[in-house]
């Protein structure tokens, strides 16, 4: 088992993970205590608004409207550069061409075939 | 009471100065609700802007990476580690159990995916070569076998069938009174 390294869709469980056993040093550790703190704020808020006995409407999240916001609203920080044309060209374009070309092709090259009566016609849907 | 809002709102749309349907619009709103502020806007560049949109996605400065700036439309949304939720730890006390999410903890960017529906990036029981290896080698050499047996095929020796009367000179529809020619099917 030590030999199992990490790789993009399995990630390194904990207990094989060196840093967790070394290195710990007082930065790491003051690090961890401020994410600590930040995560209780954040509990504090939602438990307070969680039990209220007035509250009648639902909690938002506003972390969940800045991820909606943000998926839907790429456009304005768009910028045509060459990966991101290149993309568009391969992901646009070349399927709608490369598509159109193979089946153009495909069908002409059988509808030949068949005015020079070279293609048995069978009774099926598919050729 | 209605009778006098609408008296008022006309009063105040023949003096506006707006034109199309911003004129039509009350020129105040609700203090309730996040601000504009809150909401994701372009990449930062200064560290002080760094700083601010750590703050607004309650991250620590340190923590706080933006994807780089290639136009892909990312904006200066915090670049998180490719983790699935199935990973988080099951016994913790979520806030929204089912995500393994607390509130207002900031979301991937793909976390749609990670979800514990969907794409899974918690630990394999062996590695991910060792599994490529098995299963690409299983595969390969059962296409290759098969290769071969295509190639050099291996069984008993068979004969094409003979029947009997001439072939079935009759049952295959021959004239009944034509004399068919003799077919011998055997060599003493």
């Amino acid at each position: 088992m030590a030999d199992y390294k990490a790789a993009p869709l399995a990630s390194l469980p904990k207990t094989l993970d060196p840093n967790e056993y070394f290195n710990l040093s007082l930065e790491y550790r003051r690090a961890e205590e401020e994410r600590s703190a930040l995560r209780s704020n954040l509990k504090l808020q939602y438990q307070t608004q969680l039990n209220n006995p007035h509250r009648k409407a639902l909690i938002d999240d506003p972390a969940l409207t800045r991820w909606m916001y943000a998926r839907s609203h790429t456009y304005p920080h768009f910028k045509a550069t060459s990966k991101t044309s290149l993309s568009g060209f391969l992901f646009g374009v070349l399927p709608i061409i490369g598509f159109w070309y193979l089946f153009k092709t495909d069908r002409d090259k059988k509808e030949a075939d068949i005015k020079a009566g070279k293609c048995i016609r069978k009774f099926a849907l598919s050729s | 009471m209605a009778g006098v809002g609408f008296r008022r709102w006309a009063q105040a749309l023949s003096r506006g100065k707006g034109s199309g349907l911003s004129a039509l619009l009350p020129g105040y709103r609700a203090a309730s609700g996040g601000s504009k502020a809150d909401l994701p806007s372009s990449y930062p560049l200064t560290p002080e802007a760094k700083a601010a949109a750590a703050k607004k996605y309650n991250m620590r400065v340190d923590d706080y990476k933006p994807y780089p700036d290639q136009g892909e439309g990312y904006g200066d949304y915090p670049k998180l580690p490719d983790t699935s939720q199935q990973e988080r730890d099951p016994w913790y006390q979520w806030d929204h159990p089912d995500l393994r999410r607390n509130w207002g903890e900031p979301m991937h960017w793909n976390f749609d995916i990670f979800t514990r529906n969907r794409v899974d990036t918690s630990p394999t029981v062996v590695s991910w070569s060792t599994m490529c290896k098995q299963l690409f080698g299983f595969i390969g050499f059962m296409l290759f076998m098969f290769y071969l047996g295509e190639k050099y095929p291996a069984y008993q020796p068979v004969a094409p069938k003979q029947y009997p009367y001439n072939n079935l000179y009759l049952e295959k529809g021959g004239d009944p009174e034509k004399q068919p020619e003799e077919v011998v099917n055997y060599k003493i």
